[in-house]
């Protein structure tokens, strides 16, 4: 090897030492930045978070004729949301609200709600819906496919603080035969 | 520079470093080697950090649960973290609002003064439990100048409906109307209660998200009393 070539060969291995220096810096940035871009995503899904999903996406039933159809909902772990019937007045009370289309809805039958003990201070006993309940609905339907849509609207808290109260999309394919 | 012969081929001695000149391309496969082991470490590096925050999150969000009041007896366990907590020590931010009576009502009235801004709703369960506590210390630290402040973020309230719940929950300290623009400056108040502690010199001493002790409550205002001067 010449003097020259060798002078090369150094000239490449200082290029290439640049270069990787340059692609752990770049890679180390992106990182922070994706981490940034993460955290406040988080914020604000957090601020958007529904602490209830509806469990049922479709329903079977017989053309023309009332039946009595249940539209299971879980709230998260950790929290509970008022029932329908809320001891208190100024509290938020569940309800659902639908758009019947198509459909013929007779009446909505919400569950009892159980004894939740809210233990700050004096403490406040209160009544909840936790974990899965139930809201029963008559519906009668057209022979075919349809949608049940809607929302459930439901203020949750856990044991020290509350969310304001949010609405859950309701959204039910229905097919009757 | 000297040379001299070795088995692999000819080295030359260049700057203190020999250097194998029939091992350029080797050289090059190295650090193209080290450059795409390197590249996979800080993509799983990456990625573990990713997971990892969100595994925290999530641990975060159901340990809140838990955290406040099934250690009431740890009083010198820390306030929980609020999403306005970026506020500490700094100025907090000014707001005018109508309170019950249509009486404007500024933070800046309050200069000099330790100062509760506290975020409540009619709605809030344990809001109107913490509430009386906030009643109580007004009045046991009134001769140190403390002033609460109960800001309602009742959304389409009237101002009765407001008034009547406070009455009901028996506080006879400032209750304001709600301004979404305030809650804003506050870190968004996504959740509540969520209550700042000012100091005398504007200055944001501790806040707290979710109802604390009545304990942790009292520790939090005598901080807040102390600090900014007298």
């Amino acid at each position: 090897m010449t003097g020259r070539e060798l002078g090369s060969e150094i000239s490449n291995q200082k290029i290439w030492r640049g270069r990787i220096a340059a692609l752990c810096i770049g890679f180390v940035a992106l990182s922070a930045a994706a981490q940034i871009q993460l955290g406040s995503l988080d914020h604000a899904t957090q601020a958007k978070k529904q602490h209830v999903e509806l469990l049922t996406d479709s329903l079977e039933l017989a053309a023309n004729k009332p039946q009595d159809v249940e539209l299971r909902f879980r709230v998260e772990p950790g929290f509970h949301i008022n029932s329908h019937t809320p001891k208190d007045e100024l509290l938020i009370p569940t309800d659902l609200r639908l758009n019947a289309g198509s459909l013929r809805i007779a009446n909505e039958r919400y569950p009892a709600g159980s004894n939740f003990h809210l233990a700050i201070g004096s403490g406040e006993d209160l009544d909840v819906y936790q974990g899965e309940f139930r809201v029963m609905l008559r519906v009668e339907a057209p022979k075919g496919a349809s949608t049940l849509t809607g929302a459930l609207r439901y203020q949750a808290c856990d044991n020290a603080s509350c969310f304001p109260a949010k609405l859950l999309p309701v959204e039910i394919a229905v097919n009757a035969r | 520079m000297l040379a001299e012969h070795s088995p692999s081929g000819l080295k030359i001695a260049c700057g203190g470093k020999l250097v194998a000149a029939g091992e350029g391309s080797e050289t090059l496969g190295r650090r193209l080697s080290v450059l795409f082991a390197m590249i996979a470490l800080i993509a799983v590096l990456f990625w573990a950090g990713v997971h990892n925050l969100r595994h925290r999150r999530q641990l975060s969000e159901s340990n809140r649960v838990t955290l406040i009041p099934a250690a009431p007896a740890d009083d010198n366990a820390g306030p929980p973290d609020a999403e306005g907590s970026e506020l500490r020590g700094k100025a907090a931010p000014a707001f005018t609002l109508t309170d019950i009576a249509g009486k404007k009502v500024s933070l800046g009235d309050f200069k000099g003064h330790p100062v509760v801004v506290n975020f409540w709703a009619t709605w809030c369960g344990p809001c109107k439990l913490e509430m009386p506590w906030f009643q109580e210390f007004s009045q046991k630290y009134k001769p140190q100048g403390l002033e609460v402040l109960g800001l309602s973020q009742d959304d389409g309230a009237s101002p009765k409906d407001v008034s009547d719940a406070a009455k009901k929950i028996g506080v006879t300290y400032p209750i304001l109307m709600p301004d979404e623009k305030v809650a804003k400056k506050y870190g968004g108040v996504d959740y509540l209660p969520e209550t700042f502690y000012v100091a005398r010199d504007g200055k944001v001493v501790e806040v707290t998200a979710g109802a604390p002790s009545k304990d942790q409550m009292e520790a939090l205002i005598e901080k807040t009393i102390a600090a900014g001067g007298a």
